[in-house]
């Protein structure tokens, strides 16, 4: 427990800042919207002059984007692009920052195991990230609320905002695979910021050209926006994938950081 | 009984030496003082102990576990203190302290006031406000706050002023009175010598001797250098335990000498001097000493009274 305080208070200030960031760019997109509305027919002219594969790279539904839902879907493809930054940048640091900070000698040094240590880090992680995702879901729905012409289906509502935490929890155990593999990253940043973006590359190609195979590859693609709003649920395939995806990168992370020599000199 | 035993113990790091086959023992109560050059080998040797880096072959144990396999359970009882301290920068002094007490289940409060008084340490500064030596305090504290039973020390007295340094061999001393055994890695002999019962020697990984400071200290060879008035023939100091003689225009002579200090003072006042140097050998010098016993295999036996 106490590890898992340290953690938390460790990252409280990234914490605070991205969970701004993100209620920042809902707020933003949110109060756009009812212009959006009141001119849609304009807007979808507009947007009907974009050649297609644009159209799909950017998760534009021409004949939803009108409407609440279809607008917040596609907004969120930059929620969840900066949530995958936020979490990548949590899952690679908690191991890593000990070992760059050299700070890895005190906690290791401590009578506790590694498997505790990373125990305790893999929670104040989804702490973190649950208590960024509460914040941001919370305001998410205040704003949509308040600029809603018509009633919306809440249930896509929470099902669409929830779709942030599971990739933001793919991410962060990608991250923590990684730091556990490479113990000597000295720099998180280009580390996440290069994976993220290669993923999210990857799943704009992949809508732009529709190509179905490359939704495997990309954890962006493992919640499809037009699906939820469909069916008001999730793709069970990808969600297991998605589970699994993390329980092999946490436990494989766990495996290597136990037998890895530490050296913070 | 022994607190710590080696057996074997190897590290290789892939091409680039680690240890190599290193077998000795602490015993419950001693100061055991490991000394070498740097890049000896001596905080590797200290890092597997506390499984932060695992053997490649061999074993140690501490209070007759198994580091690897029992290494939570045994780091309740020690105390670590590395050679560079590094600490959650953004952290109060106090708030550091009181997390690294949070990891034994014991009241530590009273113990961190006590200790931070006598290092003279701010427990309300920030870490990263910390000088070198500062920080260094820091670590001593975390090292002693839980009262271990082995207190582990790396390098120890590197950025504490002297006076510091002497405040921190009397807390040492006192919790060794109280049970506690103390290993402590050093580069510097005086240290060593002033504090410790026994010192292991390592040099490039391997373990040279292990001896008793009073045993080493009857070896002790001095470094004296003289300037005489005018040249003398430098065969007149071939005294029994002299070594390395060199002259420098018959005026400068140096040499090594171990055995009884009467004796080559006796022989120095035959000379008209000019100048007088007597120095404490560095440590070079003494492996010097070990790598001379080893070649000559016994020819050479320094002189002892």
């Amino acid at each position: 427990m106490n590890m898992f305080l340290h953690e938390l208070r460790e990252n409280r200030r990234p914490m605070i800042i991205w969970t701004f960031s993100l209620v920042a760019v809902t707020v933003l997109f949110f109060s756009m919207y009812p212009s959006i509305e009141k001119d849609g027919d304009q807007f979808i002219k507009v947007l009907q002059n974009y050649p297609e594969g644009v159209l799909k790279a950017l998760g534009v539904q021409i004949n939803s984007i009108t409407s609440l839902l279809g607008f917040y879907c596609y907004f969120f493809l930059y929620i969840m692009l900066c949530g995958a930054i936020q979490a990548m940048n949590l899952g690679t640091g908690i191991l890593s920052k000990e070992v760059s900070g050299k700070t890895a000698e005190f906690i290791l040094t401590k009578p506790v195991t590694r498997v505790r240590i990373m125990i305790s880090k893999l929670f104040a992680v989804l702490a973190i990230l649950v208590i960024t995702n509460l914040v941001f879901v919370a305001v998410s729905y205040m704003m949509a609320k308040a600029v809603a012409v018509e009633d919306f289906d809440v249930r896509t509502f929470f099902l669409i905002s929830a779709a942030n935490l599971f990739v933001q929890l793919i991410f962060a155990a990608l991250g923590f695979f990684v730091s556990a593999l490479f113990t000597k990253i000295r720099s998180v940043l280009p580390v996440s910021l290069g994976t993220v973006f290669a993923f999210f590359i990857i799943s704009m190609f992949g809508s732009a050209i529709g190509d179905e195979a490359s939704r495997y590859f990309t954890p962006f693609k493992y919640v499809d926006m037009s699906y939820i709003m469909k069916h008001s649920a999730y793709e069970p395939l990808y969600l297991d994938m998605g589970a699994a995806l993390i329980a092999v990168a946490v436990g494989a992370g766990c495996l290597l950081f136990v037998k890895k020599d530490i050296h913070t000199v | 009984m022994n607190v710590i035993e080696l057996n074997q113990l190897t590290k290789r790091y892939g091409q680039s030496r680690g240890i190599e086959d290193i077998t000795f023992s602490v015993k419950e109560g001693e100061i055991f003082g490991f000394i070498g050059p740097n890049g000896a080998g001596k905080s590797t040797t200290l890092r597997t102990l506390l499984s932060i880096i695992y053997p490649t072959s061999g074993s140690a144990s501490i209070f007759g576990k198994d580091v690897v396999k029992y290494g939570p359970e045994i780091k309740k009882h020690i105390g670590y203190l590395p050679s560079e301290v590094f600490y959650y920068d953004k952290m109060k002094v106090k708030d550091l302290l009181h997390y690294s007490a949070s990891f034994y289940k014991k009241d530590c409060k009273k113990r961190i006031r006590e200790l931070a008084e006598r290092m003279d340490l701010d427990l309300n500064k920030r870490i990263d406000d910390l000088s070198y030596g500062n920080r260094k305090k820091v670590g001593i504290v975390q090292g002693l706050l839980h009262e271990p039973k082995l207190i582990i020390l790396d390098e120890p007295t590197g950025g504490l002023d002297p006076l510091m340094q002497q405040t921190f061999f009397e807390l040492l001393k006192e919790e060794n009175q109280k049970g506690a055994t103390i290993l402590f890695s050093s580069h510097i002999l005086s240290e060593v010598q002033k504090m410790c019962d026994r010192v292991a020697i390592i040099k490039e990984g391997k373990l040279i001797t292990v001896e008793k400071i009073s045993t080493l200290q009857e070896r002790n060879h001095k470094k004296i250098r003289i300037e005489t008035k005018v040249p003398v023939d430098a065969g007149l100091f071939a005294l029994d335990g002299v070594t390395k003689v060199e002259s420098e225009e018959g005026n400068r002579i140096s040499f090594l000498y171990s055995g009884d200090i009467n004796l080559i003072m006796r022989r120095l006042a035959e000379v008209q001097l000019a100048n007088l140097w007597v120095d404490e050998p560095d440590l070079e010098e003494i492996f010097l000493h070990y790598y001379e016993k080893e070649d000559v295999q016994g020819e050479h036996v320094p002189a002892r009274t």
